[in-house]
């Protein structure tokens, strides 16, 4: 039986003042399961308690209450966090590293070899689109590229779950599809996802599963497609329809189930449309933008560490 | 190379450059090693004995400029990267949190030791510099080392210009170049030093230097290793300015220690000689005074005085950032 590769039962953390008298209740009695090869969205408004959660995962903050399993281990445990890849809420970075640097920082607090921290760390500069910026420091950065630097970091180590707080989070739209197409193929090739976002649609697009939390206590969770499906009603999708048929079959619908039946053109979504256009320049213009994710996996492919990530490759291209 | 190695020289080396980079740490050393240097020139008194004005100003300048560095890049380094969450990312990787402690006070520590050898060089440098009594031919009188002090206020100076040009041609960073520089620079001015003597004529190396003032300047060293440990263990937990004046307290009632030892352990005089270091153990620059020395099994034994008090310190940093929440 297959074990969920998060675990928390009855988790509760609360905040105290300097005379411990408890100042904020941030998680109460959260009960969460995610399994492996899943992508879960932890989702809810500000000071819902989503980053409170990922840290508690991860042992930065102790529970007040309640027991966590990662990957089967207390999260205070330090071989398991070895398969932890982790993108905080805001790029904690050292300003004055370049993102070579902290790469070889990271990979170093991992225990990669020399050649495969080096190895990786070009791949990883290749995927995120900082080869150019290599060798500036983190602290001369924008917002986004600092979120790149982040991310990276996070995949030094080849995870097996990825915790990723915000991952869109300062980042274009184009960027933000190419995060989630790399979340996509990642939880192909087995790796488990856990992300927060306050974009919707984010999370919308990639999760299997989502959570919602509102003061720190879990409101809905399910299959995305469940929680948002409408039982009660139908949507037809029909093209070449002229105007006269359509009003007729409307007619005819409310006829027979006597309620009100809205006829509408569909719209792709503004992400899509934005998408196009810049798909568009980018090709007249010749150019080639933001991240590489096909180029990372593809020189990682060889490495025994990351076969997952080969066989997630074909099975992309085959797709 | 282990695991654990491989993470704690990773944490000591970003703490260490990160240490280097910040500005106020090159002011700190500026300020110690030119202070030193011009020493000689605002000699007023000899204190009875030649060069021992520039050695104790020297020695005092190591100890304070040290403890302030300590505390500063400790603060900044440790304080300042659990309140912005670089010590979260950091914790959130396969790190011990004792290792995480450990790496910082390693990499502050180094930083702290290259402030000490800088502030050695310029010691031995001002003290040969000092006035001294010179009988020859028909003069008669005291006569400074001006090429030497020259030499002394140029290191930095060179050190700086050199730092600025790898800045401007290699992208070298400033702050490391110069940090490193600067003692790089007084030992060469330290070598070419043997070459010429006081009448500024050029000699076989000879470079006329009190090396008794090593033991006494280890001494400092131990110090500060034990004032590091106690600044990086309350930064686990408390500001930096909270940090500085509890240090600065121990260094004020730890440098009169000898008024607090000897008394009886329930009396409040025997309690506080049992709670703080008795850091007069690692002043000892009056022994130096008319040619004395301080053997080197006493520093041998200050040695083990300072292991037992920065691991305590240490440990007791350890208990502290053990259960702290990081977020």
């Amino acid at each position: 039986m297959n074990s969920p590769i998060i675990e928390t039962t009855g988790l509760c953390k609360v905040f105290r003042d300097f005379w411990q008298r408890p100042k904020v209740e941030a998680v109460a009695g959260l009960d969460l399961q995610v399994q492996r090869g899943e992508i879960f969205g932890l989702l809810g408004p500000n000071g819902s308690g989503k980053s409170t959660t990922i840290k508690l995962l991860l042992g930065l903050l102790h529970p007040t209450a309640g027991t966590i399993r990662v990957l089967g281990c207390p999260p205070t445990d330090v071989a398991a966090k070895a398969r932890i890849g982790y993108l905080p809420e805001v790029s904690h970075l050292h300003a004055f590293l370049t993102p070579r640097e902290t790469l070889h920082y990271y990979g170093s607090l991992f225990g990669l070899d020399a050649g495969t921290c080096r190895e990786r760390t070009e791949a990883l500069l290749d995927m995120v689109d900082l080869r150019h910026a290599a060798n500036r420091s983190v602290g001369e950065f924008s917002k986004g590229m600092a979120r790149r630097v982040g991310l990276a970091q996070a995949l030094i180590n080849n995870p097996d779950l990825l915790i990723l707080d915000e991952p869109t989070s300062g980042l274009d739209p184009v960027a933000c599809r190419e995060v989630k197409d790399l979340v996509r193929l990642l939880a192909k090739a087995g790796k488990t996802v856990l992300m927060t976002s306050h974009l919707l649609a984010d999370v919308e697009d990639v999760s299997d599963r989502v959570a919602i939390l509102h003061a720190g206590r879990l409101q809905a969770e399910g299959r995305v497609a469940d929680l948002l499906r409408r039982p009660d009603a139908v949507r037809f999708l029909v093209e070449g329809l002229d105007a006269e048929t359509a009003d007729a079959i409307r007619r005819d619908l409310e006829q027979r189930t006597h309620h009100a039946v809205v006829l509408d053109h569909p719209a792709m979504d503004l992400e899509t449309y934005f998408l196009q256009v810049v798909a568009r320049a980018a090709h007249r213009d010749h150019l080639t933008t933001h991240f590489q994710p096909a180029a990372f996996l593809a020189a990682a492919k060889e490495k025994p560490e990351v076969r997952d990530q080969k066989s997630e490759v074909s099975s992309q291209q085959a797709d | 190379m282990p695991l654990r190695l491989r993470q704690f020289v990773a944490l000591a080396t970003a703490t260490l450059l990160e240490g280097m980079q910040q500005p106020a740490a090159l002011l700190l050393l500026l300020a110690c090693v030119l202070l030193t240097a011009l020493t000689p020139v605002f000699q007023f008194h000899s204190l009875g004995e030649e060069g021992r004005l520039a050695r104790d100003s020297g020695l005092a300048y190591m100890l304070v400029f040290g403890l302030i560095l300590a505390v500063a890049v400790a603060s900044s380094t440790l304080a300042a990267e659990i309140e912005r969450g670089t010590a979260a990312a950091a914790l959130s990787k396969p790190v011990p949190r004792p290792l995480f402690l450990a790496g910082k006070y390693a990499g502050v520590l180094t930083l702290v030791a290259i402030l000490w050898f800088a502030a050695l060089l310029a010691t031995l440098l001002a003290e040969r510099a000092s006035d001294h009594f010179v009988a020859v031919g028909d003069e008669l009188g005291t006569r400074a080392d001006r090429w030497t002090i020259l030499s002394s206020l140029l290191a930095p100076v060179v050190a700086l210009a050199t730092a600025g040009i790898l800045n401007f041609r290699r992208c070298a960073r400033f702050g490391v170049a110069a940090f490193l520089g600067i003692p790089l620079a007084l030992a060469t001015a330290l070598l070419l030093a043997g070459c010429y003597n006081r009448f500024d004529h050029l000699v076989w190396y000879h470079p006329d230097l009190n090396l008794r003032v090593m033991a006494a300047a280890v001494l400092i060293l131990l110090a500060l290793a034990l004032l590091t440990a106690l600044a990086t263990a309350l930064a686990t937990r408390l500001r930096s300015g909270s940090t500085l004046v509890l240090c600065a307290l121990v260094l004020g009632l730890g440098l009169t220690g000898d008024l607090w030892t000897g008394h009886a352990a329930w009396s409040w005089r025997g309690l506080l000689g049992g709670l703080l270091p008795n850091l007069q153990n690692f002043w000892m620059c009056d022994a130096l005074a008319d040619g004395g020395r301080i053997p080197w099994h006493y520093v041998g034994s200050a040695a083990v005085y300072a292991a037992v008090w920065s691991a305590l310190a240490l440990g007791a940093g350890m208990l502290a950032l053990r259960n702290r929440d990081m977020g």
